[in-house]
């Protein structure tokens, strides 16, 4: 390990730079949306935007810190970082209660949230564990220690409660996939039983995480579209009903993916991108076709109890209010949108849009860039998640593997559930935008989530485990 | 087991998530309508600015109508918080059960509509968004001292307003007033909203489309709380509020006032003309009230009940509709009619003889100048029975219809038996009998006379202004302005200009009688010497250094003592008033009418009175109470 290696090399400059504008970008939209024509000094630290500039600072100086650190201590202190994460989620358990939650940590309006920084602590530990399993010995206790990594966050989360959290926690699920920790050992024992039977493996216990994924998303946005009241007007005057929309979207992205795909893998896959996006598209198909069907057939009282949870049977003035009046600023900012500061629904000031500085920050964004922006946004997320697949495969250490790709998963699971949520294709989870959601907690942690990821990467040569 | 190619499942996912989004935010935002549409209705609002009403000035430039700042009290229930009503009843000054009735009275005044299941009409309209007026027409003392407190009441704010007021407390009768539309109105009109102001009579109503202005319409970003936070793009598409424009009356308001301050403690009126325009001067209706007491809603309830109750009958517009028997101002037109028709000429004359009609003692008429000034009733009846039975048809009955038809025509030509267009509501016609009406209508729709069943004889009062004629004071003063000009007449109308617009196009057109300019001339110096010579019956209209020239009028009234009638016109070359004054059960035209109409010509023409004891007798009397005859 060479020690006179300067600060900054290797390090992995693109997703320095996709941060850094993901920076600009948030501070700039928390100015936007909580402009306070008072006090129009962006530094005015008694404004959201002068606080976020301070979370901002505070969050880099941290990064600092870390860049100072050699990244072998999360290595080796990485079961000390967990448990002190644990404790601090079993001492917010005995905090006072802040909007139906016990998940704050502090005095006043200082304080930060321990799930947070326990997503950070889980990605060490597990990284710090699965580096000393070997893959091919893989059992069930194995696969089991690693779900209980996950698992003891996740319940504490779930008795603050934090749903939002909650479900971030399932990225971990997905590295575990990654690294071949799948279900399948339990699985294979549970077959395997029945005489006559002597599997190796079974496709459905491997790639059983990312098929949930699939049929949950897919469930989703099917019932959430074929179920809504009003026709699904596909295009101006061609009006037809939701679930027929669903296909017809299916087709669209089937063809948009099959493009991208062709243009950007290896010749010798591209055989193999023709035969995936087909099944693929085949796939979801038979899925929405049966979720949509199968919601059909179901009892009325239980399709209503799916319904409220999805927010499809309120009135969109009353219960179904956030996420009418999200949709409405999102879809009501056009092609060029409304102009910068000039949201309508979504400032801090008309505050039809609650919580717009933070859940729906996309709101502001969408709804004052209009289309250009959301895809700028979207865009700038798709290329940081594929930059950290990219550094993360190009790890030996399998532990920076792991860190990474849970990094880019939880990353991967706010981006989804919050923009999903703005667009009518979640239902409400509060989880904020990363990098542009106001907030200290969230501002830090994925600031020192990313930070401790470069410093990994950039020390990707010096480290042999 | 290489698990490396999972990665491309990963990818894969995030690349098919990043796809979706992109596609439904190209689907939401730039093809779908919809969103932008519920975004408007969200967070956009229209609101309309409501100019204040028009001023309106009299003729000499003097404000008579302007508008006063009032505040409403208004409440929007979606805000209000933690109510306490005690302390807000103590607030306004109310009790705590009025300040609940009130709640439930502004959810009543709004209607209801009906039920789509039920069909009755019990989904009440009002909303708990909507700002309702809570206390309305309160004065800037009012408001000021409650303002400080209402922090503590959220979802009450005060509101400013604008009502009339009436710096000078005369000439109700011509002014009107103004009071909230009704639900039909909002109905008819989709100008108006609950709670605008409309004119209800006078002026107020009948210019109301210019008075009312233009309401602006400014679109504005709303928030959640219902409050407009900035104009909607800048401003960019909405339009200004527009005050209406100043109404200017040809109405003088001092010598209005000056005319009401002569006829107070009488029934009557006043209507003075300016003869070379139609431009009213002075229009009294007495008794009269003061506008300033139907300013608003509280001022409005407490008066109106006591004075439409008055057996006076204040806010009867008598100029307008009183339908008087003209008397011997009548005589006037009957000459011009006998002169144009040839029946008679200037040196004709007819003896007073008695026995076809009574009269005072009086020397003989010798020509119709001295019929005129002495007023004789035989003349007339003699020479109004050459022009109904002229001659033109065969037989007593067709001759007399004929007679009748032509000269009911002149009459109308003189602008009697018709409305004048005269630009206030509720103008009344008088009545010019003509063949039909007693063919099918005298004395009684029932049993007519009928077809051939009447002859001069039948109907020869109307020779002297009695019987079946109904004259209203406003054609009495035109009558005076018609001879004036010699012949023809300006509608009388009470709006010189409309902002910079002159008055409306039919007040520029000059009506002509069917009489010829040089048949007045005789019945001018007639008029003259009626005042200004021994002999004559309106010796008290006389005055100094000016030439007036009148008629007096004793009509008869079979309710009661006579009414006192007088129309003049002065001076007697290059007429500048001419005036009719009517005063109920007041007796013989030369001894109230007269000096009246000389009080009003004289301030008129050279501001002052030269004779104060004509004017103390005036001001002194009180004919209220002679309603039966005294004999």
């Amino acid at each position: 390990m060479s020690r006179n290696q300067s600060l900054t090399s290797n390090v992995d400059w693109g997703l320095l730079i996709v941060f850094f504008l993901m920076l600009i970008m948030g501070v700039a939209n928390v100015y936007s949306v909580a402009y306070n024509e008072e006090a129009p000094n962006i530094f005015d630290f008694s404004q959201k935007y002068g606080k976020q500039i301070l979370w901002v600072g505070f969050s880099l100086f941290l990064g600092l810190l870390v860049f100072l650190i050699d990244s072998d201590i999360y290595r080796k202190f990485a079961i000390p970082i967990y448990l002190f994460c644990i404790v601090l989620l079993i001492v917010v358990l005995g905090m006072p209660a802040k909007n139906g939650a016990h998940a704050w940590l502090g005095i006043g309006s200082l304080g930060i949230q321990p799930a947070e920084f326990a997503k950070i602590g889980t990605a060490i530990a597990l990284g710090s564990y699965i580096n000393s399993v070997n893959v091919k010995q893989q059992n069930v206790t194995t696969v089991l220690l690693a779900n209980a990594i996950m698992l003891i966050p996740m319940v504490l989360i779930l008795l603050q409660p934090d749903a939002g959290s909650f479900l971030v926690f399932t990225s971990f699920l997905f590295v575990m996939y990654r690294e071949g920790l799948t279900y399948d050992p339990i699985i294979l024992k549970l077959v395997n039983q029945i005489p006559g039977i002597k599997f190796k493996s079974t496709w459905l216990g491997s790639h059983f995480i990312p098929i949930l994924f699939v049929v949950v998303f897919l469930s989703v946005i099917t019932l959430l579209m074929s179920n809504n009241v009003l026709t699904f007007e596909f295009w101006p005057g061609l009006e037809i009903p939701g679930f027929i929309g669903v296909i017809l979207t299916l087709i669209i992205i089937s063809l948009v993916s099959y493009v991208i795909l062709r243009w950007i893998s290896a010749r010798r896959d591209k055989r193999r991108v023709t035969f995936i996006v087909l099944i693929g598209f085949l796939m979801a198909s038979l899925i929405s076709t049966s979720v949509n069907f199968g919601f059909q057939g179901l009892a009325s009282h239980q399709k209503e109890r799916i319904e409220l949870f999805l927010g499809l049977r309120e009135d969109p003035d009353v219960d179904d209010y956030n996420r009418n009046r999200a949709m409405a600023a999102v879809g009501s900012g056009g092609l060029s949108g409304k102009g910068y500061r000039n949201a309508s629904l979504s400032s801090v000031e008309s505050n039809h849009v609650p919580e717009s500085e933070t859940d729906f920050i996309f709101c502001p964004l969408a709804e004052e860039w209009g289309f250009f922006g959301s895809i700028v946004v979207v865009v700038l997320f798709l290329f940081m998640l594929l930059r950290i697949v990219a550094i993360a495969e190009r790890q030996k250490s399998r532990f920076t593997r792991v860190y990474a790709y849970s990094v880019a998963m939880i990353i991967f699971i706010h981006f989804a559930v919050n923009i999903g949520m703005n667009i009518g294709f979640a239902p409400v989870i509060g989880i904020p935008l990363p990098f542009f959601s106001y907030g200290g907690s969230s501002m830090m942690s994925f600031s020192m989530m990313m930070f401790i990821l470069l410093k990994l990467d950039s020390q990707r040569n010096t480290v042999l485990s | 087991m290489n698990t490396d190619s999972r990665r491309y499942v990963i990818v894969i996912f995030f690349i098919v998530v990043a796809v979706i989004y992109g596609t439904r935010l190209f689907y939401m935002q730039v093809i779908d309508e919809s969103w932008t549409l519920r975004a408007q209705e969200i967070a956009e609002k229209r609101v309309l600015i409501v100019p204040p009403r028009g001023i309106v000035k009299d003729r000499n430039g003097k404000k008579i109508v302007v508008n006063k700042t009032y505040y409403n009290l208004m409440m929007v229930e979606k805000n209000i918080k933690n109510f306490d009503t005690v302390a807000f009843a103590k607030l306004i000054g109310w009790t705590p059960e009025r300040v609940k009735y009130r709640f439930k009275e502004i959810v009543h005044d709004e209607g209801y509509d009906k039920d789509p299941v039920t069909k009755k009409r019990t989904v009440p309209r009002y909303q708990k968004m909507r700002a309702y007026a809570f206390v309305k027409e309160m004065t800037t003392d009012e408001m000021h001292a409650i303002a400080p407190y209402l922090v503590k009441f959220p979802g009450f704010y005060e509101e400013i307003t604008s009502m009339r007021s009436y710096p000078y407390a005369n000439a109700a009768n011509i002014l009107g007033y103004v009071s909230e539309v009704n639900a039909e109105e909002v109905a008819a009109d989709r100008f108006y909203r609950s709670g605008d102001n409309i004119g209800r009579a006078g002026i107020e109503r009948f210019y109301e489309s210019d008075l009312r202005g233009r309401k602006g319409i400014h679109y504005v970003v709303t928030s959640a709380m219902n409050n407009a936070i900035k104009p909607y793009a800048n401003g960019k598409y909405d339009t200004t509020a527009l005050q209406g424009p100043v109404l200017n009356l040809s109405v003088d308001i001092e010598l209005q006032a000056y005319g009401e301050k002569l006829m107070q403690n009488k029934r009557g009126c006043i209507v003075a003309i300016e003869p070379s325009t139609g431009e009213i001067l002075s229009m009294v209706s007495a008794p009269t009230f003061d506008p300033n007491l139907f300013v608003g809603r509280r001022s409005t309830s407490a008066n109106y009940p006591r004075l439409s109750l008055d057996p006076a009958k204040p806010l009867y517009p008598r100029p307008l509709q009183a339908e008087y028997p003209p008397g011997s101002i009548f005589k006037l037109l009957q000459s011009v009619i006998a002169l144009q028709e040839g029946v008679i000429d200037v040196n004709t004359g007819f003896p007073c003889n008695k026995s076809l009609v009574g009269c005072h003692n009086h020397p003989n008429a010798r020509n119709i100048m001295e019929a005129v000034q002495m007023s004789c009733n035989p003349y007339y009846y003699q020479a109004v029975r050459r022009v109904i039975q002229g001659g033109r048809k065969k037989g007593l009955y067709a001759d007399a219809e004929a007679g009748l038809e032509l000269w009911s025509k002149y009459m109308h030509s003189f602008g009697l038996g018709h409305a004048l267009e005269t630009d206030i509501p509720g103008v009344r016609g008088g009545l010019i009998p003509d063949p039909n009406y007693y063919d099918n209508l005298f004395p009684s729709k029932k049993r007519p006379y009928g077809h051939h069943r009447w002859a001069f004889s039948t109907i020869r009062s109307i020779s002297i202004g009695q019987g079946e004629v109904k004259v209203t004071p406003l054609q009495m003063a035109n009558i005076a302005a018609l001879i004036a000009n010699r012949g023809w007449f300006y509608t009388p109308h009470l709006v010189k200009s409309v902002g910079k617009k002159g008055p409306l196009p039919i007040y520029k057109k000059k009506n002509y009688s069917m009489a010829k300019a040089v048949h007045f001339d005789p019945i001018i110096e007639g008029m003259r010497r009626v005042v200004n010579e021994n002999g004559g019956t309106a010796r008290r209209a006389r005055i100094q250094d000016i030439v007036v020239c009148g008629k007096t009028g004793t009509a008869q009234n079979p309710q009661g003592e006579d009414h006192s009638v007088f129309i003049a016109f002065a001076p007697m070359d290059n007429p500048k008033i001419a005036i009719s004054v009517y005063v109920e059960n007041a007796g013989a035209g030369g001894s109230w009418a007269a000096p009246i109409a000389s009080l009003i010509i004289e301030k008129y023409l050279t501001n002052k009175i030269t004779d104060p004891e004509k004017e103390k007798r005036i001001l002194e009397a009180n004919l209220l109470n002679v309603v039966k005859k005294g004999k």
